[in-house]
């Protein structure tokens, strides 16, 4: 069986869901600084609802957030195309350390040693959850080429 | 107390959408068919499925909330909650769904739920 791709199909895997993660993390950035000012036209009242849709709309920082998630969906849905979600799933667990340390950096948000041991375990337990989904018997996961390993 | 409450219908609804979506798409079947038409009748017989309707309003609803929590409570608190929905994902799936867990998935589980207690009281 050549497979000659094998190298080079895990870089890409790698590539693809660090910039994957990347782009959600940045996503989530601008979504945050984008909904910030829209929270004072928030009402319960439907006739104040008009303005905030326009406001929303209007909003380049959510549009940029919107963009950058779809873009996080669709590398993410590509990768799962040759390589499995058991392996793809650990991977991207990650996120939550990169939208702290990005909301820490680009938002000034303050993040304690306490908050950051609480983001560790949650990235650590997201990370079980998703390997835990792999069958035991089928080790097999990037190494396939993208070839049905029954076959 | 209106966070938590935000919180609580993201992650519910976060989970609905997912068990919904996977459901219908399993009864749609595989998409193997990549062609503009398939996909077109494809899309086209998702529309007329009520559970993938459900999901996809599940999914905004998720949307929402999170836009909604980022607007008064900061991005670092909102992201480690979330992940609260593997915690209610494994419960759905050994309650609901009657699967087997794994000790790895609990052990996970539980590593998120005390991390996000970190993150709450830090």
């Amino acid at each position: 069986m050549t497979c000659g791709g094998h190298m080079g199909l895990a870089m890409k895997t790698v590539l693809f869901l660090a910039i994957a993660v990347v782009a959600q993390a940045a996503g989530n950035v601008c979504l945050a600084i984008g909904i910030k000012p829209l929270a004072v036209l928030a009402s319960f009242d439907p006739g104040a609802w008009p303005t905030l849709v326009a406001a929303a709309l209007s909003n380049p920082w959510l549009w940029a957030g919107t963009v950058l998630l779809i873009i996080f969906t669709v590398l993410f849905t590509l990768v799962l195309s040759w390589a499995d979600l058991s392996l793809a799933m650990p991977v991207v667990s990650v996120e939550v350390v990169v939208n702290v340390a990005l909301a820490a950096w680009l938002l000034g948000e303050r993040v304690e040693p306490l908050h950051w041991a609480g983001v560790a375990l949650v990235a650590g337990g997201v990370a079980l959850v998703a390997d835990s989904a792999r069958p035991p018997v089928a080790t097999a996961t990037i190494s396939s080429c993208g070839e049905d390993p029954r076959s | 107390m209106i966070e938590v409450l935000l919180i609580t219908i993201m992650v519910l609804a976060d989970s609905a959408s997912d068990v919904l979506v996977a459901r219908s798409m399993k009864r749609i079947g595989p998409v193997d068919d990549f062609k503009p038409r398939s996909l077109l009748a494809l899309a086209g017989r998702v529309v007329r499925c009520p559970s993938f309707l459900l999901g996809i309003t599940m999914a905004a609803v998720h949307f929402g909330t999170f836009l909604a929590l980022l607007s008064f409570v900061e991005l670092s608190v909102v992201v480690p909650a979330g992940a609260l929905v593997y915690v209610t994902g494994t419960l759905g799936a050994r309650l609901v769904l009657h699967e087997r867990v794994d000790r790895r998935r609990w052990i996970g589980v539980g590593l998120i739920a005390a991390g996000v207690a970190l993150v709450a009281l830090a």
